[in-house]
């Protein structure tokens, strides 16, 4: 990424007093709202969280790579093919005319499709270890097409395009994605926690983890070694760095969290089959296309960013059909303005504004916006 | 993790000497170092010296394992520093200042000290991701030490600021900080004193004597200021494109025919250089532009772009 772009995310640690405990507010008042949210929204509406929330787990992988540490990809949807599909394999039923399983527990087959994603990206080194910038780009972006070509190659595996095959429901302490099958009975304040609030909780607890693994990371040793490799490699490596191993090492990691979005996109969608086409699709060039987006609009190298980013990018899709159908039924239908149409407008415009006017994304205006509150005491 | 891995003040170090035995780097057909050999003595302050493009720079490149050598031999103690990845370098207790600015700009002082310590420091992304413990109070010593070596080189006060907005001395100060953060045993500095006016170039001085005279170590460094240079340095080593022309104390090297005919472009016979000033690169009275024919082919010799030329100390 070029000089121009001011990275967000190097860690400024609060100056003023109020500022801290203004964050630290500021973060209990969140989880609140996040915890008591599924109480109050409809189901439909924590289906468009949760699957911001699968775009935020990716996102931050990405800014991890892009954004920390300086390394272009538009492999992220190939990664998400990788883990969706090694969860489906490691957890799928064993004997299984059709489609190859292990019979793993669920919770195993999630931490293997994570692994699996981590050593694929791994496995990438000896090509992005050497290639930067929009070389980088342009060779991750084989992955893709190579992710397309073998998920139809491999049916037994991927799962056949028309049908696809069903990825294995998921529960941990009680929070679980499809409860079809009556998990033992929640309730929570009396409300009674149905499949779309389990859902909810399971994926907050997936997005937090991620988000708090990807923090120690960046404001300690690991982050200043990639901020060192993306702004000065000679420097880096007089310092001690090995930009190799680093480089290769972020890109697994990156590679880790695409791996657990595709896992939680396999989950939402309720099945896992190979895209129909190399563009559109759920691991295909858009989607990898649309984590960049997230990460430029969050602000590059930005974790607050890139949940935000995804938020934007990945919620408007699903949540303007909500909106729409409540004010009127008769918008959309018929005409080109289909929902996702007018997403990518959206994001399309705002990333030219923010490339215009605000280079750190929604992470510099926040800054901006919040920079008198923190150099207060 | 080494030893040094408190964050106390390390007493004197184990310090070696450094030798530089018949170096050669190539760029292509270009020789920029031609057999050079020197060695710098534990606990020396020792000058490497020569007009623009001599090869400075690239020695120090060579010595810090960033360029391949294509002859030679260098040696700390008795690691050879060209059969040691580069990366490993620093560890072996090898801190180096950059003639240009090689800060992260948009991260803060802080973080740019604290990767002096990357070698010195352990963890990886699950570690820190989960912040275990012992990695967190191992991180809480090395900032104190940070702090503390930020504070000798008066830059502590910019410690949360990002190192991109300083004014260029304070991030050349950052940048030896940062070198220092290694706990060298060697130190090098790549004209340290660049854009500093005179005040700032003595205390730079009297900076370097006190890293030397309080840890031990060595200092090998660069620098265009002939005040500085004769004023500090135990032993005076000066390339000439690429080849060692003069390696000796300050006293004599000031005097040696071919430095003086090095700087000034031929060989006029004074005896007596005046080493007060740089201008162009040279000796005062020898701008680089004086139509020599001797000295206008020689690459980068004049124009150089300095962030401002300055009467040096005497
Ligand atoms: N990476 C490189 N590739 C090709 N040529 C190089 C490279 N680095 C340096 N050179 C050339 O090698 C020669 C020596 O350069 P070097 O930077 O070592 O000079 P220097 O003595 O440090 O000069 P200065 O006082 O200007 O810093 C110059 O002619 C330079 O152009
Ligand atoms: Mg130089």
């Amino acid at each position: 990424m070029s000089d121009s772009n001011r990275a967000a995310g190097d860690m400024v640690p609060g100056d003023g007093r109020w500022w801290r405990i203004g964050r630290v507010a500021g973060a209990a008042l969140l989880i609140v709202v996040l915890l008591a949210l599924p109480l109050y929204l409809p189901g439909e509406w924590l289906k468009v969280g949760t699957w911001m929330m699968t775009g935020a787990v990716g996102a931050l992988g990405l800014t991890l790579l892009t954004g920390q540490a300086g390394q272009l990809s538009l492999a992220h949807g190939f990664f998400l093919l990788v883990g969706a599909v090694s969860y489906a394999v490691l957890s799928g039923p064993a004997g299984d005319p059709t489609y190859i399983g292990f019979g793993l527990p669920p919770v195993v087959g999630l931490l293997g499709a994570v692994l699996i994603s981590g050593l694929a990206g791994a496995a990438f080194a000896p090509v992005s270890g050497r290639l930067r910038g929009i070389y980088l780009g342009v060779a991750s972006l084989a992955l893709v097409f190579l992710g397309f070509w073998l998920g139809r190659a491999l049916p037994a595996v991927a799962g056949s395009t028309s049908s696809g095959r069903l990825p294995q429901p998921f529960s941990i302490f009680g929070l679980s994605v499809d409860v079809s099958r009556q998990l033992s009975s929640l309730s929570v304040f009396g409300v009674p926690l149905g499949r779309d609030e389990r859902t909810w909780y399971l994926y907050l607890l997936l997005t937090a983890i991620a988000y708090l693994l990807a923090q120690g990371a960046v404001s300690g040793r690991p982050g200043r070694a990639w901020r060192a490799v993306r702004d000065n490699e000679t420097a880096a490596t007089v310092l001690g760095v090995s930009v190799v191993r680093v480089k290769a090492g972020v890109f697994a990691i990156s590679s880790a969290y695409a791996g657990l979005a595709g896992v939680m996109t396999a989950w939402w969608t309720g099945i896992m089959k190979p895209d129909e086409s190399e563009v559109a699709g759920s691991y295909g060039v858009t989607v990898s296309i649309a984590f960049l987006a997230m990460i430029v609009v969050g602000g590059l190298g930005s974790l607050p960013g890139a949940v935000l980013g995804a938020a934007l990018v990945f919620g408007l899709p699903v949540a303007l059909p909500l909106l729409t159908q409540s004010a009127s039924a008769d918008i959309g239908s018929g005409t080109a303005f289909s929902p996702i149409v007018i997403t990518n407008f959206a994001y399309g415009a705002l990333i030219v504004l923010i490339i215009l006017f605000e280079p750190s994304g929604m992470a510099g205006l926040g800054r901006r916006l919040l920079g008198p509150a923190r150099a207060r005491t | 993790m080494s030893g040094q891995t408190t964050g106390r003040t390390p007493g004197r170090r184990d310090v070696r000497p450094l030798r530089v035995s018949e170096v050669t780097v190539r760029f292509g057909g270009l020789v920029a170092v031609n057999r050079v050999s020197f060695t710098v003595e534990p606990g020396s302050i020792h000058a490497l010296i020569g007009p623009n493009g001599a090869g400075k720079s690239t020695c120090f490149n060579a010595i810090s394992g960033v360029c391949r050598i294509s002859s030679g031999r260098i040696t700390l103690g008795d690691v050879d520093l060209g059969r040691t990845p580069p990366h490993r370098i620093a560890a072996l207790g090898v801190g180096r200042a950059f003639q240009n600015l090689a800060l992260s700009p948009t991260s803060t002082v802080f973080d740019n000290v604290m990767l002096g310590r990357h070698a010195l420091t352990g963890g990886g992304f699950l570690g820190h991701g989960l912040r275990a413990p012992w990695l967190r109070r191992a991180a809480r010593r090395h900032a104190d030490r940070v702090a503390e070596i930020c504070d000798f080189l008066g830059v502590a006060r910019y410690l949360h600021t990002p190192a991109g907005v300083l004014p260029y001395g304070d991030q050349k100060r950052v940048d030896i900080a940062r070198a220092l953060a290694v706990e060298p045993t060697l130190l090098m500095l790549d004209e340290p004193a660049a854009g500093m006016n005179a005040s700032e170039t003595a205390e730079m001085a009297a900076l370097i004597q006190d890293v030397r005279d309080e840890l031990g170590v060595s200092v090998l460094f660069v620098e265009h200021d002939m005040g500085l240079v004769m004023g500090i340095a135990d032993r005076v080593t000066v390339l000439d494109f690429g080849r060692l022309i003069a390696d000796d104390v300050p006293s004599v090297v000031q005097r040696a025919p071919e430095v003086i005919a090095a700087y000034l472009g031929v060989d006029d016979g004074q005896g007596q250089p005046a080493v007060k000033t740089r201008a162009g690169g040279g000796f005062p009275g020898t701008g680089g532009g004086n139509g020599d024919p001797a000295t206008s082919p020689r690459p980068g010799r004049d124009g150089r772009a300095e962030p401002d030329s300055r009467e040096a100390m005497g």
